[in-house]
């Protein structure tokens, strides 16, 4: 096992060398920026439509009017301490009312997201199961209405908590999602790039003949996963300190298990796609004598991954449908809907499952690329190899 | 250390229809400096890169200093290629430090070694200059010294002088011969038969696809019968009559084959006849003519 890994390492030290230490790698580097610009100009129309349609959601309450006042005050003080758009829907009030009547409101209208019970002694607070943020929203006034208390720090930052915000885990796991294509995209192409100018150098040759084309296959991998993880830690250092910096004012970051638990499923996620379709552009791109053959080789690659990328957004936006299971199971788009779900929230098991899955796929799929590699790099006329 | 660094016993290999060797032998004596000799096309590369275990053979066996496979004994081989091959961007002590890398050795050592290696070859001053920038007969030096490094026991070497001026030629069969000096074992290919009569303690010549002969120089060289050029005294071309059948023009006087019996016999009748002997020279042939009459038989052969 030493004899593959050390010569591996070799080879994927000289190929991380060769693209991080290049003048455009920094434009490589920087390509999210230009990614980020572009995103802004079309988000920010999107933006304006989604506050439009978030304008009529609304809290209520079902007071009298005393009580109703104390609530109101109550509001008055916690909103405007929350960050912005963190912050729950407008609140309403209507006369007191029972517990039925309540249930019947928010029956006929999918805008009234909770609904608050009075009086405030005894308050009852209904929530939509996907909007429970709202229920503990109307459950934190009642009780400030009820103590007359200015809100503690606590009572803020738990208001301001988005971890069950569903529009934000779904922001979140498509970012994660586009991430995770836009990385994989990329790098594996470069992979093969580096393979095609390998050819053309010969210095395929030495390579084959001082180490075995498994550890030069391994090799290429891992120094694109080095590139790769240099790239997430750029960016998830500086995302992460944006988050700091501007605490709660991104609220399109909120991960369902927190974002400690999200960032590790991400990578790891992350590592099995690229290591899935890279050992895929590797095995075919070996198979081209040219560069020219290299691009018509990888079109189809780009192609099926475009199509999970698909698959992955239509399985995110589809949780419990056949599709989300489907996009789940089948093994080159596993990773992408699993780090959705990441964002989103999943029980542990699917996750571990999820990776054991993926796992023996990606054992699976580099066993043959490395045997297409070693037959494609030497057009030896077969893959047979004697017993050693 | 054993007798043979490397035997090899039948090897043989298909591309296709075309059998591009055919039941090959060879047995390359421990420290020794062997030439793998043929045209182009006569399945040279191919034989060693089935030695070295970069292709399977489809028949035959070979062994590589003692290993079961080729491949268990790489950190121990070092190889120059036919088609040269190297990383343009890098600078070249660190593409021959790379290169000892794939074969175990320490990058820092290897950068070490490939300066002095450098500096001992006369290209000191290329140490730090990236590949792209060097000639090519400086590439191809720097490269052989990267697969020299690691101090392999056994060197293979497919085509080492082409695309060499005569000096960096002259460079590389010095660095040849140390490498031998050292206890190496090298086995290098080639069609020029100046390098292989001076450098081989011996040989195989080998033509579409099978060995046609295999010794040291002097036995292939005694494959053809020694040459005698004799210059008349006199300018009388009377003197032809007195001659071996086989005798020809050759300049001012006339080249022949020594005959079985020696050629007292006939000087004997040229001094009988009143011609006298401005100059005569017995040579044994050259490893060129050995070779080009047996690959010219073998294609014969195949015709």
């Amino acid at each position: 096992m030493r004899g593959l890994v050390a010569p591996a390492l070799v080879i994927a030290r000289r190929d991380f060398t060769a693209i991080v230490f290049t003048p455009t790698f920094l434009l490589f580097l920087l390509a999210p920026l230009l990614m980020l610009g572009l995103g802004a100009v079309g988000g920010f129309g999107a933006a304006r439509v989604a506050d439009q349609a978030r304008g009529e959601e609304r809290l209520v309450a079902l007071l009298a009017p005393a009580e109703a006042a104390a609530l109101r005050s109550a509001d008055a003080r916690l909103r405007p301490l929350l960050p912005d758009g963190a912050g729950p829907p407008a609140l309403a009030f209507a006369a007191p009312a029972p517990v039925d009547e309540a249930r019947a409101l928010m029956a006929q209208d999918d805008d009234v997201l909770a609904v608050l019970v009075g009086p405030l002694g005894d308050a009852r607070v209904l929530a939509r199961p996907e909007r429970k943020r709202a229920g503990d929203y109307l459950r934190t006034l009642a009780g400030l209405a009820r103590a007359g208390a200015e809100p503690a720090p606590a009572t803020m930052v738990a208001a301001a908590r988005g971890g069950d915000d569903p529009r934000a885990q779904s922001a979140t796991a498509f970012a994660a999602i586009f991430a995770m294509f836009f990385l994989t995209l990329l790098l594996a192409g470069q992979a093969v790039g580096m393979l095609a100018e390998e050819r053309g150098n010969k210095v395929i040759e030495i390579l084959a003949a001082a180490v075995p084309l498994e550890s030069v296959f391994l090799g290429k991998l891992l120094g694109m996963l080095g590139v790769a993880l240099l790239f997430i830690a750029f960016w998830g250092a500086l995302g992460a300190q944006a988050l700091v910096m501007f605490d709660g004012a991104a609220p399109a970051f909120r991960p369902a298990g927190g974002a400690g638990a999200f960032a590790l499923l991400f990578l790891g996620y992350f590592l099995l796609a690229f290591l899935l379709f890279g050992a895929i552009f590797l095995g075919v791109g070996a198979q081209a004598g040219s560069m020219r053959e290299i691009q018509m080789l990888s079109l189809p690659i780009t192609i099926f991954q475009v199509a999970m990328f698909g698959l992955a957004t239509a399985a995110a936006g589809d949780e419990g449908g056949w599709i989300a299971t489907f996009g789940a199971v089948f093994p080159f788009s596993s990773p992408f809907v699993m780090a959705a779900r990441a964002a989103t929230g999943a029980p542990v098991w699917q996750h571990i499952a999820a990776v054991l899955w993926q796992g023996l796929w990606l054992v699976l799929t580099i066993t043959i690329a490395a045997r297409l590699f070693r037959r494609g790099v030497l057009k030896s006329g077969g893959i047979r190899r004697r017993r050693r | 250390m054993t007798e043979y660094a490397l035997t090899a016993v039948g090897l043989a290999k298909d591309f296709g229809r075309k059998r591009a060797v055919d039941g090959i032998d060879l047995a390359v004596p421990s420290g020794a400096i062997y030439g793998v000799l043929g045209p182009n096309g006569a399945g040279k590369t191919t034989t060693l890169r089935m030695l070295l275990g970069i292709i399977e053979p489809d028949a035959g066996e070979r062994h590589v200093l003692d290993a079961r496979h080729p491949a268990h004994a790489r950190h121990r081989i070092g190889y120059l290629p036919e088609e040269r091959g190297l990383y343009p961007g890098m600078k070249a002590k660190d593409a021959i430090a790379f290169m000892g890398a794939l074969r175990g050795l320490d990058w820092r050592e290897g950068r070490r070694r490939g300066i002095q290696m450098l500096a001992d070859a006369g290209l000191g001053d290329a140490a730090e200059e990236r590949i792209r920038k060097l000639s090519k007969g400086m590439a191809q030096l720097v490269q052989l010294l990267g697969s020299m490094v690691h101090r392999p026991d056994l060197l293979v070497l497919d085509e080492p002088f082409s695309g060499l001026d005569p000096v960096n030629q002259e460079k590389l069969e010095r660095l040849i011969l140390a490498e031998r000096d050292r206890g190496a074992t090298i086995l290098f290919s080639t069609h020029v038969m100046a390098h292989a009569q001076r450098l081989c303690d011996r040989l195989a010549i080998i033509a579409g696809g099978r060995r046609r002969f295999e010794g040291t120089v002097d036995e292939a060289r005694a494959l053809l019968p020694m040459r005698a050029h004799f210059v008349p005294r006199t300018g009388d071309d009377s003197v032809r009559a007195l001659l071996p059948d086989d005798a020809v023009r050759s300049g001012d006087g006339y080249a022949f084959v020594v005959p079985d019996d020696g050629v007292e016999a006939v000087l004997a009748r040229i001094l009988a006849a009143g011609h006298g002997i401005a100059g005569l020279s017995i040579e044994r042939p050259g490893l060129h003519e050995v070779f080009v009459k047996l690959v010219g038989a073998a294609e014969g052969d195949a015709a």
